[in-house]
């Protein structure tokens, strides 16, 4: 493809990647997403050579001021919606940055319209930036990367290329040069995605060194937080079952220390109840009291000083990420020892339920370390167990209209012996008789227990906790109801489980005098096993990327990079001397910027995320822009599209340039060492600059012998001389 | 002592004898060095003579002149066979062509017969008498003069034959300061005379080797023959450059960057040598209103030319 070609394709790719991130972000309205697809489509085609297209698009020529009126258009449409239509500013330069793209894509003819193009786009990748936290941004940045690299070197090569003909005027000599003015080879399109990718690891590296303002400005802030059921002080049965249904993520688990292998099921406690009016379940004691404070972050649940009653109790550690809901309730599998997050505060109530002071306004990252008690050989042989009068007054109550639960209850048990085993009893009686259904609406009856019990015989998780429960403290064993997670959905790819709403659940904790609370869950086990199609694997794999991009770049905080830094600093003596050095070196007056800069961020409310993008794209193309000459000389070198006399040839070309601006030009049918001695009679402090480099030319273009990279670059510097000269001259 | 030393030795040599000429004498040195002859056109007394003979002194060469008159013959110049009683047979006696240098001095004197004899000398280098071929020594170089300004008793070279020098040089009249020298010096002995040879003839050969190596690139061989075309489309002139005349260019312009210490050619070359190598190979249009053809005229038509075909860049 030739490179004129291949540039306005790629200007036009460029476009239509910035202007689908500004789509995907939800931000363009349809009417005016729609024409400017069609637009972008059309142009698109138009570069791309459909000669269809071509002939109507040659056949539309519109005068200049009917684009000044439709850009005049545009200016007032965008005054409208800032103070009519969407009254906010952001929305508002977007559909007009939506808008002004259209135009310029219309009206695309000199180079200064691409270059206007190229503006548009950067503003559109960073507005949609700033717009979105999401998985697919990074997909889109990375194209945009791509597209900009690509765009970026065949601006600058067809720049070249036509500045270098203008030079040559091509007559008899035409046929000899049209070929080094390039196609795309191979090579060169490799090397392009080669840069392409640099970028991407240099943007990287930047992200993840770069200090951090502060930590998730824009986290979350907008969307509604989740609704969930069965986390309020009084939980009325039958309310689970209406979130049964609903796949939206809750939260993700990840088990860090423990062995990748059996992730069936975890039970994610929630809040316990311990009393029951026949139709909702409630808190007696909602007394709470705050976690003491270990460390920055850190709070022990456990009373200091105190031990379980057994050392047969396994620790498991969770690292939760649990999106926004509407429950200051924090989940854990029971029973929580150590809660570490970015909380001010965690409070505990009687029950050993987990709460913030407030429910979390975004995302919130945390870590449960809990003590999973197990049953110890004395409660389970015991025949009688003898309970304390705390838990005996509390965990025995029954509402009152229950003998017939309790003469169900007694009928299963009759024939067993020990406590353990009739617990065991009631749960496999419950388990084998009754039949799982979300369709048991049993929330508006006046006795559901019963309903479920005797009538229907079918209800779901929390009817037969709600039976259990029951059945136990009629027959004389504290137990009480726990609403929560059940996470069964592992996701291999992220290791880590799923939580949905759907896996809302309440199952039933026994008290064993020894033993603590144990989990008990009669409910039969319904979950559909997450499929393991290719599909579902597919899902979960898209699901664990999400994963990670809200750990690595949304969530990336200072925090993180500090625990990177110390792993660092942990790995290599030397490692974490020139760390900690440059860390020194750069700190104090990076800090002093960066505090400046948070202070104003403050005012602005600027996200961290479109910040850096920011800060990199313009480097990047500030670092291309200063570096031109120096990837022209690379590209010229090292790119089969030109013989090893084109860099040299460029340099001079753009010597002539820079003569021209002094108002020297050269005229065809002069040669070099002419013009060099009319340089010098006219502008003697360019003389000898202007004969070193034509010695240079007059070597590297017509000797066999190709110049060497030292000469090259001798040539490049005298040439940046010139154009100092010339700077220094106006 | 390297090529460019050399060179440089001969034309200071010359410039001994010959004063303020440095661009002659260099062109001289072009000629030799492309093997290619040379033609001299001045008024009389301008240094025409002394030229060639100081360029020929320069050389550890053979050297020798012929006084080109309207009853010199052909023999005179090729040589004649004549009966050797002795060996009862024919014996060839090589004329005055057969040296290393040969001064034609006005050329334009004698009968086109006699100059047409100096073709196969020029072109081929060698001589065919009575069906024998006599090769000519290597270096072969004609240097031969003539008077544009006298037209009785003359015989304007063919164009044939023109085109068979490389290129021609007028001398000009010295400056006032050049001819202020050339006064102040002794007369009594012929200047060139007191040269002494810097060169060797194996030495020129080698050097003339040398022009061969010289690296003309692709674009500079198109530019050459932009500038060759040109003159055959151009509305000034009735005959354009030959073919001969591309390669007469191609030539000096490679012999050029040799005397300048390049071993490739420059734009420069070629265009600086396109007045002096072209300008006698082309006939001017009489209908533009020149009778006669001279030679600042033809020259100046070929610089105009020349400066309406682009330098490659």
């Amino acid at each position: 493809m030739p490179f004129d070609q291949a540039f306005k394709i790629s200007s036009i790719l460029l476009a239509i990647i910035a202007f689908s991130g500004l789509v995907f972000a939800q931000s363009v309205p349809f009417w005016i997403a729609i024409p400017t697809a069609i637009i972008l489509i059309v142009t698109l085609c138009d570069a791309g050579g459909i000669a269809l297209v071509r002939r109507a698009m040659a056949q539309v020529t519109v005068s200049p001021t009917i684009w000044n009126v439709l850009l005049i258009g545009a200016f007032v449409i965008f005054l409208i919606d800032l103070t009519a239509v969407s009254q906010d500013l952001l929305p508002a330069g977007i559909h007009f940055l939506v808008m002004l793209l259209g135009i310029k894509l219309l009206t695309l003819q000199q180079r200064c319209d691409y270059r206007h193009l190229y503006a548009i786009s950067l503003m559109a990748i960073l507005a949609s930036a700033a717009l979105t936290t999401d998985a697919w941004y990074l997909p889109i940045f990375l194209l945009y990367l791509l597209g900009a690299v690509w765009t970026l070197l065949l601006y600058h090569l067809t720049q070249e290329t036509t500045e270098a003909s203008a030079v040559i005027t091509p007559t008899s000599m035409a046929a000899g040069h049209a070929t080094f003015l390039g196609r795309i080879t191979q090579r060169f399109f490799w090397l392009t995605n080669g840069i392409a990718v640099m970028t991407v690891g240099l943007t990287l590296a930047i992200f993840f060194v770069i200090p951090r303002i502060g930590a998730g400005v824009l986290q979350k802030t907008h969307g509604e937080a989740l609704r969930t059921t069965g986390f309020s002080d009084r939980v009325d049965l039958g309310t689970i079952g209406s979130v049964k249904q609903d796949p939206q993520i809750v939260m993700r688990v990840e088990l860090p220390d423990q062995p990748t292998v059996a992730k069936d099921r975890l039970h994610l406690r929630g809040l316990a109840y311990d009393q029951y009016n026949g139709r909702s379940w409630s808190h007696s004691g909602t007394r709470r009291r705050s976690l003491s404070l270990v460390a920055e972050g850190v709070f022990l649940a456990r009373p200091a000083g105190s031990r379980l009653p057994d050392s047969l109790s396994v620790p498991i550690r969770q690292d939760i990420l649990l999106e926004t809901l509407d429950t200051p309730v924090l989940f854990a599998a029971p029973f929580a020892e150590l809660v570490s997050g970015d909380f001010l505060a965690v409070q505990i109530d009687g029950m050993s339920g987990l709460h913030l002071p407030l429910s979390p306004s975004s995302r919130a990252r945390y870590s449960v370390t809990s003590q999973v008690p197990q049953l110890v050989a004395g409660d389970q042989a015991a025949m009688v167990l003898a309970y304390p009068d705390s838990i005996r007054s509390r965990y025995l109550q029954v509402p009152v209209e229950s003998q017939q639960v309790a003469d169900l209850a007694h009928r299963v048990v009759q024939q067993v012996s020990t406590p353990f085993r009739q617990t065991l009893a009631i749960q496999q009686h419950l388990l084998d008789n009754y039949r799982y259904s979300l369709e048991a609406d049993t929330a508006t009856l006046n006795h559901p227990l019963d309903e479920f019990l005797f009538v229907r015989k079918t209800g779901y998780c929390e009817h037969y906790a709600t039976a259990m429960v029951m059945m136990l403290r009629t027959i004389g064993i504290p137990a009480r109801l726990v609403t929560g997670f059940l996470a069964t959905e592992w996701n291999e790819f992220g290791g880590y489980f799923t939580v949905r709403q759907r896996d809302a659940h309440a199952w039933v904790e026994v008290y064993f005098p020894q033993s603590g609370w144990i989990t008990m869950d009669p409910t039969p086990s319904v979950s559909a096993a997450a499929g393991t199609s290719r599909w579902e694997s597919i899902r979960r794999f898209g699901e664990s990327f999400r994963l990670q991009w809200d750990r690595l770049f949304v969530r990336y905080s200072g925090k993180d990079q500090l625990a990177v830094v110390h792993e660092v600093r942990e790995g290599s003596d030397a490692l974490r001397e020139r760390v900690s050095s440059w860390i020194s070196a750069l700190s104090a007056p990076i800090g002093h910027v960066l505090t400046r800069l948070a202070r104003m961020s403050r005012i602005v409310q600027p996200g961290v995320l479109e910040c850096i993008t920011g800060v990199v794209v313009v480097g990047l193309a500030l670092l291309l822009l200063m570096l031109r000459d120096r990837i022209g000389l690379w590209a010229s070198m090292h790119l089969s599209i030109a013989p090893s006399q084109h860099a040299i040839v460029q340099l001079y070309a753009r010597m002539l340039r820079t003569l021209e601006k002094k108002g020297l030009s050269k005229l065809p049918a002069v040669t070099a060492a002419e013009f060099a001695r009319q340089v010098e009679r006219k502008w003697g402090a360019a003389g000898p600059v202007v004969a070193d480099v034509t010695a240079l030319y007059h070597q590297g273009r017509f000797s066999r012998v190709p110049l060497l990279p030292k000469e090259l670059s001798r040539a490049a510097e005298q040439v940046g001389r010139l154009q100092s000269l010339l700077r220094a001259t106006h | 002592m390297s090529s460019v030393h050399t060179i440089r030795a001969i034309q200071d040599n010359i410039e001994l004898v010959i004063k303020g000429k440095t661009h002659v004498i260099e062109m001289a040195v072009v000629c030799l060095l492309a093997r290619g002859h040379l033609l001299l056109e001045d008024v009389p007394g301008v240094g025409k003579t002394t030229l060639a003979h100081s360029l020929a002194r320069s050389l550890d060469c053979s050297f020798k002149r012929i006084q080109f008159t309207s009853d010199l013959l052909p023999s005179d110049i090729v040589g004649v066979s004549m009966f050797n009683r002795q060996k009862q047979g024919f014996e060839f006696i090589p004329g005055p062509i057969f040296a290393n240098v040969v001064l034609a001095d006005e050329i334009n004197r004698t009968t086109p017969k006699t100059q047409s004899s100096l073709l196969e000398a020029m072109s081929e280098a060698q001589i065919s008498v009575d069906n024998q071929t006599h090769p000519l020594e290597q270096p072969f170089m004609v240097i031969a003069t003539q008077n544009p300004a006298e037209y009785h008793g003359t015989f304007p070279l063919p164009e044939s034959q023109l085109d068979r020098f490389l290129m021609r040089l007028s001398i000009g009249y010295p400056s006032l300061e050049e001819e202020r020298k050339v006064l102040d010096r002794p007369h009594s002995l012929h200047p060139a005379e007191a040269l002494e040879a810097v060169l060797t003839a194996h030495e020129v050969l080698a050097l003339q080797a040398r022009v061969d190596r010289v690296h003309m690139e692709e674009s500079l061989t198109d530019y050459l023959l932009a500038i060759v075309q040109a003159t055959r489309q151009s509305e000034l002139l009735s005959l354009g450059v030959s073919t001969r005349g591309a390669l007469a260019l191609s030539k000096a312009a490679k012999a050029l960057a040799v005397v300048r210490g390049r071993d490739y050619c420059l734009p420069d070359d070629i265009k600086e040598l396109a007045p002096i190598v072209l300008s006698h190979r082309v006939m001017l249009n009489r209908t533009h209103g020149m009778r006669t053809q001279s030679f600042e005229q033809a020259e100046r038509m070929v610089l105009d030319i020349v400066e309406t075909v682009s330098v490659p860049v």
